[in-house]
């Protein structure tokens, strides 16, 4: 299948290449690879990923689908490099035209380009203890060059929109309720919209009203999305593209339609 | 639909390549250590130590008691001689004098103008008997400041940050309490504004809410000065909340070393799987 034809609503960003324009992926995933070896249980080896290959286009979102233990949350977190990958590699087109294989690239630069490029939002709060709900979410911004003062008015807005209250602005995340801690974590991941922003169940504890707004967000974001969802109507509403994953490996990919018609689990039962 | 109709091939016809990123790094390390040996006798401290810290990165070095990481910080701060290695840093002649080699009175001044060390103990950092104002002077008398106002109104602006009051300025160190103590080391440690900052242990031994409040100040001071930091600790909390990349130390070796949330989340090594299930269950 061309690339070009399967990728249609990824194709804003297109490059010549003689007679066929061919869109340069943001993210380009060949044979990937992930073991966990539990050392405590007499060295058991358990598969996560078996040879993952995946490309991701410049704004498109592609929500990774299956049942539970499939490797998607894994697939982030290699890319990501909070997981070490056992093989493969993961190309990254950087926002100057660079491509970079993420699992050969040193630490400090890693670290370097997750804070310049590449977001992640989990569905646990990881903000730093003992710091208001203003300033965690404005020291995401500033820590992506944005200087304090605009961050603080960003954070402001962000926070709106996410429906945080302005009374508890200054609270500690770790005194909110679950569904105000996400939507601060979502707040955060928000504020400097990344190149490539990865998302692991960010709205599992939001109420539907919270989940529609912080999703009807999500929709008008710039970035190029990788994602997990746990339910579907949210695979519905922002997937471009879905990517079903099963034992490791990916088995089908297309539109939700597509790959339901095809009787594919998309969500945990 | 197979599975490989997931992926578009690469493009062959792409005119990129994989280059480094970034393509060239500005400035060289704050520090940089090869090799680092430490034997006691015939008892060994540490072994073939490697690592890197950027300028104005936090560095953490995690295990557990006797397991070299305060043996390797103390080579560096100078406090031990090392047995062999190599230590240099960005900020010291062309960035490429070995630390290690220097003559006794050559390093003690590197001690007051490029490195400065906030230990667990703060009698190791402090003279207890000395005022906080008095103990902040004396470091800066060491790197060269003469005009006795401005020493003073230096350590009252130090005093004021790390948020020791100002009218204990003048009482003996001795009289304050672990919290405090630790507060006016960091003062004292920064006051020169030196390039490096090795912490150790800086909240071991603290009650739980005077530790909270001694670490938040350190992560404050760490982002509004830029110093370049390594950080010992056996506290998972510490590293994760102060670094971005750590090594582990195990028996006077570095076992691992990466990004401080995959240490987390997949440590790699047996020993560093043990201390992350010992640490978060």
């Amino acid at each position: 299948m061309a690339p070009a034809s399967s990728h249609a609503s990824a194709t804003t960003k297109l490059r010549s290449t003689g007679s066929k324009p061919v869109p340069d992926p943001v993210l380009s995933i060949r044979g990937l690879e992930k073991r966990f070896v539990l050392h405590a249980v007499d060295g058991r080896i358990v598969d996560g990923l078996c040879g993952v290959d995946l490309d991701v286009f410049p704004n498109e979102h592609v929500c990774l689908a299956g049942t539970s233990g499939a490797g998607k949350s894994s697939l982030l977190k290699a890319v990501h490099r909070t997981y070490v990958a056992d093989a493969g590699t993961v190309h990254y087109r950087t926002a100057n035209g660079e491509v970079i294989d993420l699992l050969g690239l040193g630490d400090a630069d890693m670290a370097d380009l997750r804070a310049a490029e590449i977001g992640y939002v989990s569905q646990f709060l990881r903000a730093e203890p003992r710091r208001g709900v203003l300033d965690v979410v404005a020291r995401a911004a500033i820590r992506m060059g944005v200087t304090p003062d605009e961050a603080k008015d960003r954070a402001a807005t962000v926070l709106r929109r996410v429906n945080i209250d302005d009374r508890l602005w200054a609270t500690y995340p770790s005194l909110l309720s679950g569904g105000e801690k996400q939507r601060v974590n979502i707040a955060a991941g928000m504020i400097v919209a990344p190149r490539l922003l990865l998302l692991d169940e960010p709205v599992s504890a939001l109420d539907p009203a919270n989940r529609a707004s912080v999703l009807d967000d999500l929709t008008e974001r710039g970035s190029t999305v990788l994602s997990v969802f746990h339910d579907l109507p949210a695979i519905r509403q922002l997937a471009d593209r879905v990517v079903v994953m099963a034992r490791g490996r990916i088995i089908d990919e297309g539109t939700a339609e597509e790959v339901l018609q095809r009787g594919k689990e998309l969500v945990p039962a | 639909m197979s599975p490989s109709a997931a992926t578009a091939p690469i493009p062959t016809t792409t005119t990129t390549s994989t280059v480094d990123y970034p393509p060239s790094s500005p400035r060289p390390p704050a520090l940089t250590v090869r090799q680092l040996s430490k034997y006691y006798g015939p008892i060994l401290g540490c072994r073939d130590v490697e690592f890197e810290v950027a300028p104005g990165e936090a560095l953490g070095i995690i295990g557990e008691s006797g397991s070299g990481k305060s043996t390797a910080m103390r080579c560096i701060a100078g406090d031990h001689d090392a047995t062999s290695g190599r230590i240099t840093m960005g900020t010291v002649g062309d960035g490429h004098t070995d630390i290690l080699t220097m003559s006794p009175s050559d390093r003690r001044a590197l001690r007051v103008k490029d490195i400065a060390v906030v230990y667990q103990d703060p009698s190791e950092g402090l003279d207890l008997g000395v005022s906080a104002g008095g103990n902040i002077a004396d470091r800066l008398t060491a790197a060269g400041w003469r005009n006795f106002g401005r020493i003073r109104e230096r350590a009252a602006e130090l005093l004021e940050r790390t948020e020791v009051p100002l009218d204990r300025m003048d009482d003996p160190v001795r009289t304050f309490s672990g919290g405090m103590r630790q507060r006016v080391q960091l003062a004292k440690a920064l006051a020169n504004r030196p390039p490096l900052l090795l912490l150790d242990e800086p909240t071991t031994g603290l009650d739980a809410s005077v530790a909270a409040g001694v670490l938040d100040l350190i992560r404050d001071l760490l982002e509004e000065t830029g110093v370049g930091a390594v950080v010992v600790s056996h506290d998972f909390k510490v590293i994760e909340m102060l670094t971005r990349r750590c090594l582990v130390m195990h028996q006077g070796h570095v076992v691992e070393q990466g990004l401080t949330d995959q240490l987390l989340e997949d440590p790699q090594h047996p020993y560093s799987q043990r201390l992350v299930g010992a640490a978060r269950g």
